[in-house]
């Protein structure tokens, strides 16, 4: 059997333990594993297995993770998703569909100090919704928007999967950070386009909020001020090189502890339940990390995916038809897999086609982030739809999806737009000194 | 069967909260770097190399707790579907594999620690023996086996039901 043959039956075998349910991580190293024993001697696999999960576990770079993490977590815990919302709704909340495009404006708010979409709708979830129930919205409208806009916690930094792919394909993490910036916002804007569009069409869909006052505006504005702040010493100390990505998240984090005690927000509860939240979050990333590192040994002495580069770089095909075909293949795989894994185990692959047909890889990086997010909401394996679902628990699975649909479309004109305009993400990257 | 999975719970939540004390430590030792090294131009020997065995911990000692809250991240789509008879068997063949896995790691671990131990192997700035926390990999997975065999039996009582 040729090392492809068996390479190619290493990934079925794969994939038909994922849908057995057994954990993504697990699998990836067990497959990994007994791949690697087969192709060279079990001695030499045996001690792969040791060998990678101290590597993983060790490594330094990879404490950006927890880091960031962590200055979500806190801020979560502290009452930050509250007072990005007070100040979303000053601006936004007369408008009709105002409510929802709070949402959004806070929930992008909050993905400027939280790096991952679940916390960011879970956060947003139980902030926002119970307001649009209040103003009678439209269900699918009012959690599709929830689900949707936390979407955007991974797009706009600082974002796990930007550092889980600034680490896999070796690129800077300050750099993607700061990628991500221009495409967050115009994201952010097609949403509210999204929700400006559907309540033309659907008055009673969002009806629009009451007055606020100038005072109120000052207020709630002054509320974040703190959180624009964070974001640009963090992100901005990254930008120019002050910190590595490791000490830009710790820094992020302690900024976001005193915050929370200086405002009496942040109790010995809430620090403790951050503490929890950020270990099992840090520990299932990890664990798939190091699973990933063990299959790709196996994938690698395959040498699948420099035989797959190879072959997409002599298509006779344009590039953009590569692209599209790779975003096909995120869309149909989102559905099913969860995100991070579906990164960790096609970026690998897909990589070294997207550099072999000539790809920016910074580029390549804000358009898997986007695609990602597509699978969040997609059907049946839709994170934050679940996540939603939870805090919305007598809205049907099916409205939630329904509603997430049209924003969807909205990060698909999003993906179209950067592949036309590439510039757009590889602007602000072209100017960092880190 | 129950005294077993509680003892197992409070066994992972106890390492738990030593993972939680690491992640605490790393912080800390960050924020203490970043202001000596920003500041008074002194940033503190060893911080990486540090922080690095500070991230082990936190880790792997949290495997086994992220377990019982059923935190590491599974397709469950296709076999929520199924009958539950067909569940437990499914649940229980994938159990038993992760338990293989983590037993190996163990063993695995546990190996390479004694290599690292014999040859002397220790970090370049701070000098701080590597051996210690390759065992405390291998001791960690002591309790996700306990979990798995948990989550074992409970499939194969869920299998043979009537």
């Amino acid at each position: 059997m040729s090392a492809t043959v068996i390479g190619i039956i290493g990934i079925v075998v794969l994939l038909v333990v994922f849908f057995l349910g057994m954990p993504v991580g697990f699998t990836m190293a067990l497959v990994g594993l007994v791949g690697f024993c087969y192709m060279v001697t079990p001695q030499a696999g045996l001690a792969l297995l040791a060998r990678d999960v101290w590597a993983q576990f060790s490594s330094y770079s990879l404490t950006v993770i927890p880091m960031f993490v962590f200055m979500g977590s806190i801020a979560f815990n502290s009452g930050m998703s509250q007072r990005l919302y007070d100040a979303g709704y000053s601006l936004f909340g007369r408008l009709r569909g105002g409510l929802a495009m709070t949402t959004v404006a806070a929930c992008a708010g909050f993905a400027a100090i939280c790096g991952s979409t679940n916390a960011s709708a879970a956060a947003m979830g139980r902030i926002a919704l119970p307001e649009m129930r209040r103003y009678h919205y439209d269900n699918a409208l009012a959690t599709g928007c929830v689900a949707a806009s936390g979407s955007l916690g991974i797009l706009i930094p600082p974002s796990v999967i930007f550092i889980v792919y600034g680490l896999l394909t070796e690129q800077s993490i300050g750099r993607l950070f700061i990628a991500g910036v221009f495409p967050g916002i115009i994201l952010a804007a097609l949403f509210m386009g999204v929700i400006y569009l559907i309540c033309r069409r659907h008055p009673d869909f969002g009806p629009a909020g009451g007055p606020t006052t100038w005072k109120q505006k000052l207020t709630g504005i002054s509320g974040v001020i703190e959180v624009l702040v964070l974001f640009c010493f963090v992100i901005g100390g990254l930008f120019l090189g002050w910190f590595s990505p490791t000490q830009a998240g710790g820094a992020g984090a302690a900024g976001t502890l005193i915050i929370g005690l200086a405002r009496r927000h942040l109790s010995w509860k809430g620090f403790l339940s951050a503490v929890k939240d950020t270990l099992q979050i840090t520990c299932m990333v990890l664990v798939i990390v190091a699973g990933a590192l063990i299959f790709g040994h196996f994938i690698a002495i395959t040498k699948i995916p420099m035989a797959l580069a190879a072959w997409a770089g002599g298509l006779p095909i344009p590039a953009a038809a590569v692209m599209g075909l790779i975003v096909f293949i995120y869309l149909v795989g989102g559905c099913f897999i969860d995100a991070l894994a579906l990164i960790m185990l096609t970026i690998p692959i897909f990589f070294p086609v997207a550099m072999a047909v000539g790809f920016d890889p910074i580029w390549f990086g804000v358009i898997i982030v986007l695609v990602t997010q597509m699978g969040v909401i997609t059907p049946p394996v839709g994170v934050n739809v679940y996540v939603v679902s939870g805090v919305a628990k007598d809205v049907p699975l099916e409205t939630i999806f329904r509603g997430a649909m049209p924003f969807l479309v909205a990060i698909i004109i999003a993906v179209a737009i950067l592949i036309a305009f590439p510039q757009i993400a590889t602007f602000l990257p072209s100017l960092t000194m880190y | 069967m129950e005294r077993f999975e509680k003892f197992t719970t409070r066994f992972s939540n106890w390492l738990n909260w030593i993972a939680g004390i690491a992640l605490v430590g790393m912080l800390g030792l960050t924020v203490v770097d970043i202001v000596g090294a920003k500041f008074f131009t002194w940033p503190v020997p060893g911080a990486v190399e540090v922080t690095g065995f500070l991230s082990v911990v936190a880790i792997a000692f949290a495997i086994a707790y992220t377990q019982v809250l059923h935190g590491h991240v599974r397709v469950e789509f296709f076999t929520m579907r199924a009958s539950p008879r067909v569940q437990g068997i499914i649940g229980a063949i994938i159990w038993l594999l992760s338990f293989a896995l983590f037993a190996v790691l163990a063993w695995q671990s546990y190996k390479f620690g004694r290599v690292l131990q014999i040859s002397g192997e220790v970090s370049p700035t701070e000098e701080i023996p590597f051996y210690p926390f390759v065992y405390g990999i291998a001791f960690a997975c002591i309790p996700v086996c306990l979990v798995l065999v948990v989550e074992f039996l409970k499939s194969v009582a869920m299998a043979v039901k009537r």
